[in-house]
């Protein structure tokens, strides 16, 4: 079997994103580093009283989470809707002057203007049933 | 301009490329700039204490080094010798791992910061993209911190506070679109080659849609650091002390930096995307570089970027001691009713204007209409 | 250090044995399959998301190691920052966090695979998996050893931002449509019931 061909180095390019490796891997050992270096000089005399959690100087009751709040996971789809959105954007923005001064900035604005516009209706119409407010107010109930 | 900063340096110093120069010169680079921050961090503790003492007509801290300068060094060491204090009922592997998940993220974004033209450790092409992406990573820190901690407050705390990281970020992104749509590309070198650097050279005096979008990215960068007014997750009088309720010593350190070094990083992106970034007045920079002295123009450009980001963090520590914490609700409706709508408008007002203008800012219509009105001399 | 010093008097053509493309594949995957194992044998689903976050990250770093820049991007802007975030969020509101395990089994999520009962079933599973891994391997079936061609890194989003806005303008627009049935079903279904 011959030896296959070694690939020659493709990366001459890509080494730009080195220093977010090793910045990533320099907030990971800083941190335990520091963890452990504190580990080492600090007291460590755990007791009940310390390991409970506090509540203004009662005692705890009941479990940590107990009322379904709706409110934040409706908040967290409409983000990732318009997180999609400007993900695709981004994109689409960054060439819009290239297009702007070859003379289809027009064309260019009746596309960027659609996409926006027709997630700008999905908002109004989040807005107009209420799906925005944080506190659905009584009052609406009440009319 | 050279392609990156270890070329830089291997021109500079006459050496020839190889992968474990490029490899040491990022290693030193991203090791001195992690330091860097620290101490900004850290001093940006000490500029707080001392300009709310300012405000509240007190001394603030004097006593530790000259006028009070060594404070932070002070508080770090303090916070070293205190007990790890964890819950008895915490979620041991999350109570440790949300610090460093928001550290990292934080740190990640220092990589594409654009400290000066051959400087900043990486030019990356996607780089307001990236900067935008990795931050989300500290909302993930946050919710999870309150999370693991098995208290009532600190979950509330968390939760509260990824949304409403995640809810501004729509706003934040889409203003950045906007200077994106004027600049022509992501990447941070091509947003500061395209501003000058004198104040009507800036993208924020561009056009009135730039200038809302710069309002718009301030309030909101404020709301993503979980700055007052929108500290709300950390409210002091609220939820004692929210998502960080039960961190002690080290961790809680993080936490804390990881907070102002967001700021420090926020203010440095709006600094760029619309304060001209590291360009300095009168072309001092493109002078000094063909000097026999090429470091003079990174220095004179370092000192551009962090004058105008120290302003923008100055204006936020003001803000914090002057306006009252808004609630929750009153927070998430500025959110998705005023903030998205206005961004989003502003957004087609800029496409609109380019295609109208031609990318030409106002000073530059007022200036061809004079021009034009006095014989087109 | 890794990186292993050259030498310049041969004659053949310089090769980086460990270049930075190497290590960020191996980190990448190593990322991503540890994490993936991990998410597999936990038996808490709060870890379980985590660990799904840092297994989305290293899909993040194999993306960058194909080039893809925007790619990697945009999967950490909604996957990270957004899907994994959604997941917590559904997780902690409805209480999943407390559950216990189900079964009474080891390995709960593989339950349904390996079900107590068919035994020819794993061994059959088991044997397929290590006849593909030798096959692989060895390099059986192959007939020519492939040539690949180095291609400098050349950042796309420009690129993509061209063809979204000339030939893929449709789809673009479509998806924009996409994403606003998505937004209006969810917020339907996340409405209280009128009583």
């Amino acid at each position: 079997m011959e030896n296959p061909q070694v690939l020659a180095d493709s990366s001459q390019g890509l080494s730009v994103f080195m220093p977010i490796l090793i910045l990533m891997v320099l907030g990971v050992v800083i941190f335990w580093g520091a963890v452990l270096v504190a580990g080492l000089i600090r007291p460590s005399k755990p007791s009940k009283l310390k390991q409970t959690a506090y509540e203004c100087g009662e005692l705890p009751v009941g479990q940590a989470w107990s009322h379904f709040n709706i409110r934040f996971y409706v908040t967290g789809l409409i983000f990732i809707i318009f997180d999609v959105e400007s993900a695709l954007m981004f994109p689409a923005a960054s060439v819009f002057k290239k297009l702007n001064s070859i003379g289809l900035g027009g064309l260019a604005l009746i596309e960027i203007l659609l996409f926006v516009m027709i997630l700008v209706a999905g908002i109004a119409y989040c807005w107009s049933k209420g799906d925005l407010d944080w506190v659905k107010s009584l009052s609406s109930k009440e009319k | 301009m050279t392609d990156n900063m270890p070329q830089f340096f291997q021109e500079l110093f006459h050496l020839e490329t190889s992968d474990c120069l490029t490899f040491l010169f990022y290693f030193i680079g991203a090791f001195i700039l992690v330091n860097i921050a620290s101490v900004i961090g850290g001093l940006a503790t000490y500029a707080e204490r001392k300009i709310s003492a300012d405000m509240q007509l007190r001394i603030g801290p004097n006593r530790v080094g000259p006028y009070g300068l060594l404070q932070f060094l002070a508080d770090g060491a303090k916070m070293l010798m205190k007990e790890n204090i964890m819950p008895l009922m915490a979620d041991r592997f999350l109570f440790n791992i949300a610090p460093m998940l928001c550290l990292v993220g934080i740190f990640a974004t220092l990589a594409v910061l654009p400290i000066s033209g051959n400087l900043t450790l990486a030019h990356l092409d996607v780089g307001v993209f990236y900067v935008v992406a990795i931050s989300s990573l500290v909302g993930l820190g946050i919710f999870l911190g309150g999370y693991a901690s098995n208290s009532k407050w600190s979950l509330l705390g968390g939760m509260r506070g990824a949304s409403q990281i995640i809810s501004y970020e729509i706003p934040v992104v889409i203003s950045i679109l906007s200077i994106v749509l004027l600049s022509g590309g992501t990447s941070f070198k091509t947003i500061v080659h395209h501003q000058g650097g004198l104040p009507h050279e800036w993208f924020v005096l561009h056009n009135p849609f730039t200038f809302i979008a710069f309002i718009v990215y301030f309030i909101g960068s404020l709301a993503e650091a979980n700055r007052a007014p929108f500290d709300l997750p950390e409210a002091e009088s609220e939820l004692v002390s929210g998502y960080h309720t039960e961190y002690t010593g080290m961790k809680f350190a993080f936490f804390a930096l990881a907070e102002y070094v967001e700021v420090f990083v926020l203010c440095g992106v709006g600094a760029t995307l619309f304060l001209g970034g590291f360009n300095v007045p009168f072309g001092l920079d493109t002078f000094l570089s063909k000097t026999p002295f090429p470091l003079l123009a990174e220095v004179v450009q370092l000192g551009a970027f962090f004058t105008k980001t120290f302003a923008l963090y100055y204006l936020v520590i003001v803000i914090r001691w002057t306006l009252p914490r808004l609630r929750v609700d009153q927070l998430m409706s500025l959110c998705w009713k005023y903030l998205t709508p206005i961004a989003l408008f502003n957004l087609i007002g800029t496409a609109i204007w380019m295609v109208y203008f031609h990318d030409q800012s106002i000073v530059e219509i007022i200036k061809a209409a004079g021009s034009h009105a006095g014989g087109g001399h | 250090m890794l990186v292993v010093a050259i030498e310049k008097e041969r004659t053949f053509e310089k090769v980086a044995i460990v270049s930075f493309l190497t290590i960020l594949f191996i980190l990448s995957a190593l990322l991503m399959l540890v994490s993936c194992l991990a998410l597999l044998l936990t038996k808490n689903i709060m870890h379980a998301c985590t660990f799904l976050l840092a297994a989305l990250l290293g899909v993040a770093g194999l993306y960058l190691t194909l080039h893809a820049d925007t790619l990697a991007v945009t999967q950490v802007l909604v996957y990270v920052g957004g899907v994994v975030i959604l997941m917590l969020f559904a997780v902690v509101l409805t209480g999943g966090q407390d559950q216990e395990s189900i079964t009474k089994e080891k390995f709960p999520h593989l339950a349904p695979l390996f079900g107590s009962k068919s035994t020819f079933l794993k061994a059959f599973l088991v044997s397929m998996i290590f006849f593909v891994a030798a096959a692989s391997l060895l390099r059986l079936g192959e007939k020519e050893i492939v040539h690949v061609v180095a291609v400098n890194y050349a950042p796309t989003i420009q690129s993509l931002g061209q063809l979204l806005m000339t030939d893929y303008l449709f789809a673009f627009e479509l998806v924009s449509v996409l994403l606003l049935g998505a937004l209006i079903g969810a917020a339907l279904i996340a409405r209280p019931m009128k009583k």
